[in-house]
C-alpha cells in the first residue's frame, strides 16, 4: 500500500496540472519526484510480490503447471517437492527457477520480463519447454549437502557426478521423474 | 504540453495503484509496459517544456569569478 499513498498526493498534484495547465515551481519538484518515488516503491513491490505461487499461476500458460503441483502420484518432482512442504509453498516456482544466488534471481527477473512479453505477444509454442538449461544449482543447493543424498550409491560415482558440474545430465530425466507433467506443459489445450 | 505530461502522469499513477491493489500477470504487463512508459513520456514532456522555457539555459552568470 506504500506505493498507492506515494501515489495519491502526486496525483493530486497532476491533477493540478491537468486543469490549469501549469504548475508552479514547488509542486512541478513534487510532480515529478513523488510518481517516479510512487514507481521506485511500486519496482520493489512487485519484485516481492512476483515471487509469489498465485502470481505464476495467473497467466493462463502457467496456471496447468500450478495446478499440477497438488498432484500426489508422485509423476512430476515439482509436486512431490510441493505437496511434501521441501520447498516453500508460497514462493515454489521462483525457489527452483530463479537460479541459485544473487545472479540467479536477476536472471529471473529478467527471464520474467520476456515471459511478458511472450504471454502478451502469443510468441511461444506449446508444449511450453524451458529455455535453455535448468540450473541444477538450485537442486544441488539443497541437496548437496544432506546426507541423505550422499548415501545414495549413484550419487556417489564420479562419473556422475562429473557429469551434473559440466551439465552433461540433469538430475531429471534420466534418474528423476520430470520437472513438471506432459499434459500441465500445453497450457490448458489436450496434448 | 504540460497538460499532456500531466494526463501522461496520471495514467501511469492509475496503472500503479491497480498493481498495488491487484497484481497478477496482467497488472504486471501493463506496469511494465504502459506505465513506465507513461511516466517516462511524462517526465521527457515535462522536462522538454522547461527546457523550451528556458529554465535549463545557461544565463552567463552562473559560472565562478576569475576575479
Amino acid at each position: 500500500m506504500l506505493p498507492i499513498l506515494v501515489a495519491l498526493p502526486a496525483a493530486v498534484i497532476l491533477l493540478w496540472g491537468l486543469v490549469r495547465g501549469r504548475l508552479p515551481p514547488a509542486l512541478a519538484v513534487a510532480g515529478l519526484a513523488l510518481p517516479a518515488a510512487a514507481y521506485g516503491l511500486g519496482v520493489l513491490m512487485v519484485m516481492e510480490k512476483s515471487k509469489d505461487l498465485h502470481f505464476c499461476g495467473s497467466c493462463h500458460v502457467m496456471t496447468p503447471v500450478v495446478e499440477s503441483l497438488h498432484a500426489t502420484d508422485g509423476d512430476s518432482l515439482a509436486a512431490i517437492h510441493y505437496t511434501r512442504g521441501l520447498v516453500p509453498t508460497a514462493q515454489a516456482c521462483y525457489t527452483c527457477h530463479s537460479g541459485y544466488g544473487i545472479w540467479g534471481t536477476v536472471g529471473a527477473k529478467r527471464a520474467g520480463v520476456m515471459h511478458m512479453v511472450r504471454a502478451f505477444t502469443g510468441w511461444y509454442v506449446l508444449p511450453v519447454h524451458l529455455n535453455g538449461t535448468f540450473d541444477i544449482n538450485s537442486c544441488l543447493g539443497c541437496h548437496a549437502g544432506a546426507a541423505s543424498f550422499r548415501a545414495v550409491t549413484a550419487h556417489q560415482d564420479p562419473d556422475l557426478q562429473a557429469a551434473l558440474l559440466n551439465r552433461s545430465m540433469s538430475c531429471t530425466g534420466a534418474c528423476h521423474p520430470a520437472a513438471h507433467p506432459d499434459a500441465a506443459l500445453t497450457g490448458g489445450a489436450a496434448s | 504540453m504540460i497538460r499532456v505530461a500531466c494526463l501522461l502522469g496520471l495514467i501511469a499513477l492509475a496503472v500503479l495503484v491497480l498493481t498495488s491493489v491487484h497484481l497478477d500477470g496482467a497488472t504486471a504487463t501493463l506496469f511494465s509496459f504502459v506505465g513506465f512508459p507513461a511516466l517516462a513520456a511524462a517526465m521527457g514532456l515535462y522536462l522538454l517544456q522547461r527546457w523550451r522555457a528556458g529554465a535549463f539555459h545557461s544565463t552567463g552568470n552562473s559560472g565562478p569569478s576569475i576575479r
